[in-house]
């Protein structure tokens, strides 16, 4: 009971931020997310789909804008502009980070499409595609037939790369979460995560928090 | 058309982030409220003051339609205590506390929620209430410290009290707590976990290249020990504790 008044009140008194903030929030956060961490995360459609359609919105609004010249809505444009730049940026940088990840373990994601996009999966495969086909006409089709492979598993080494998923990360805990384990040289140690820490940790150890929203990237 | 960068942020990256904190300015001329894409702005009617993103304020200030007010943190007093705590023998392992962060307020997603789905979705910088606005904690230094130090300086250099005395004690602070993390260098392990907290954005990615290197090098030299370590224990759990006759102390025997 004195719970449900306490939300009740939490919920009046701090005035929920607009859709709009929480989007660039957390288009924010999956920017640096992905720009930091080693490996390809979730693709976000709903949030990306959402930021678009805003974005298409906004550059029709500024070119209808453009056709009037008067120097109050002039300035105006000149500030939707700058902000269009900045979202678009976001979304570049984002998405330029994650082909940049599916390039070079293009084949260890062609095994894994749920984390990809729809968009991505045909630029993995017509990138696979072309690069195959280079390669087998500048030089692999002299090899003989059994070493012709390009994702041979046999002989114990896997010639599909995968991304490192011990690589160190900097992140910040956002919601107490517990304990994570860490793998040291001698021993395994469990540290507390508290909100607030930011720490040193192997990727490993905090994907899952990360994917939950628990602990962000920095 | 890939990113070429290595991972982690550049330092104009988290220069880019930290335009959009919010600020406090003063218009000197009347706008109406906009619709961003980032949500909707508040009108501004001179003389009141209206919190805006920092980028945005940059820009009103360039055309001098506005004063950007600097955050309660900025300020002579505030700087020399945070220094005077910093530069004492007893926080030599500790940067000074940075703003309160507020109880959170989300809970855990529910299993069909998407990543990064709005009800999981906790604030974080630059998105903190109130970190470099004039109702800002006047105490401590928010994440991006540093760069909004900078950017407001640079650009609204006219609207601070004393700004010589502000650039010299930013650029102070930043020495002893850029000196402080590299003596922490020292501690760096393979099996990371350091902790680093209330550090700013900007140290972070001047120290990210080194650290993440050192972490990564020490695993890779250690990763056989690592891996028969781990071997031996999946044995003693199979088989039961003392079964395994593999002794770590051999090597210290050798000596």
């Amino acid at each position: 009971m004195d719970d449900d008044i306490a939300d009740i009140l939490a919920s009046v008194s701090a005035p929920a931020l607009p859709v709009r903030t929480l989007d660039l929030q957390a288009l924010t956060r999956a920017w640096v997310n992905e720009r930091t961490a080693p490996e390809l995360l979730p693709y976000p459609t709903d949030l990306v789909d959402r930021v678009m359609e805003r974005i298409g919105k906004q550059i029709s609004t500024i070119e209808a804008m453009s056709g009037t010249m008067d120097p109050q809505a002039n300035f105006t444009l000149v500030i939707l502009q700058t902000e269009l730049e900045r979202f678009k940026f976001l979304v570049r940088s984002f998405l330029r980070a994650r082909i940049a990840k599916i390039d070079t373990y293009a084949l260890h994601y062609a095994t894994l499409p749920s984390q990809l996009s729809p968009l991505e999966r045909q630029y993995l495969q017509s990138h696979q595609s072309l690069i195959s086909i280079h390669y087998s006409t500048s030089f692999l089709s002299t090899f003989p037939t059994s070493l012709q492979k390009l994702d041979d598993t046999a002989g114990g080494i896997s010639m599909v790369d995968k991304p490192d998923e011990d690589a160190a990360v900097f992140c910040r805990v956002l919601k107490d979460t517990g304990n994570v384990e860490i793998q040291g040289i001698s021993e395994v140690a469990e540290i507390e995560m508290k909100r607030g820490d930011v720490r040193v940790l192997r990727w490993s150890a905090v994907k899952e928090a990360v994917e939950r929203g628990d602990v962000e990237l920095i | 058309m890939a990113l070429p960068l290595p991972p982690g942020l550049t330092p104009s990256e988290v220069g880019f982030l930290c335009e959009m904190e919010q600020v406090t300015i003063i218009p000197r001329q009347r706008l109406d409220g906009l619709e961003l894409l980032g949500g909707p702005t508040e009108p501004l009617r001179p003389p009141f003051p209206v919190p805006l993103p920092l980028w945005l304020a940059l820009l009103l200030k360039k055309q001098k339609r506005a004063d950007i007010s600097p955050p309660t943190w900025l300020s002579v007093e505030v700087l020399t205590q945070i220094l005077d705590f910093e530069m004492d023998e007893r926080t030599a392992e500790l940067f000074s506390p940075s703003q309160d962060l507020p109880a959170p307020t989300t809970t855990a997603p529910l299993d069909g929620d998407p990543y990064l789905a709005h009800d999981a979705l906790e604030l974080s910088p630059p998105f903190l209430k109130d970190a470099a606005t004039s109702r800002a904690q006047k105490d401590a230094l928010p994440y991006h410290w540093n760069e909004l130090g900078h950017l407001l300086l640079t650009h609204a250099a006219d609207n601070f009290v004393e700004p010589d005395m502000v650039r010299k004690l930013l650029r102070d602070l930043r020495e002893v707590r850029m000196s402080k993390l590299r003596k922490g260098f020292k501690v760096l392990d393979a099996g990371a976990g350091t902790q680093l907290n209330n550090v700013g954005g900007m140290e972070i990615a001047e120290v990210r290249g080194f650290v993440v290197g050192v972490v990564d090098g020490l695993r890779r030299l250690n990763h056989s020990r690592e891996e028969s370590r781990k071997e031996r224990e999946d044995e003693e759990r199979e088989n039961g504790i003392g079964s395994s006759s593999y002794r770590d102390d051999e090597d210290e025997d050798m000596l």
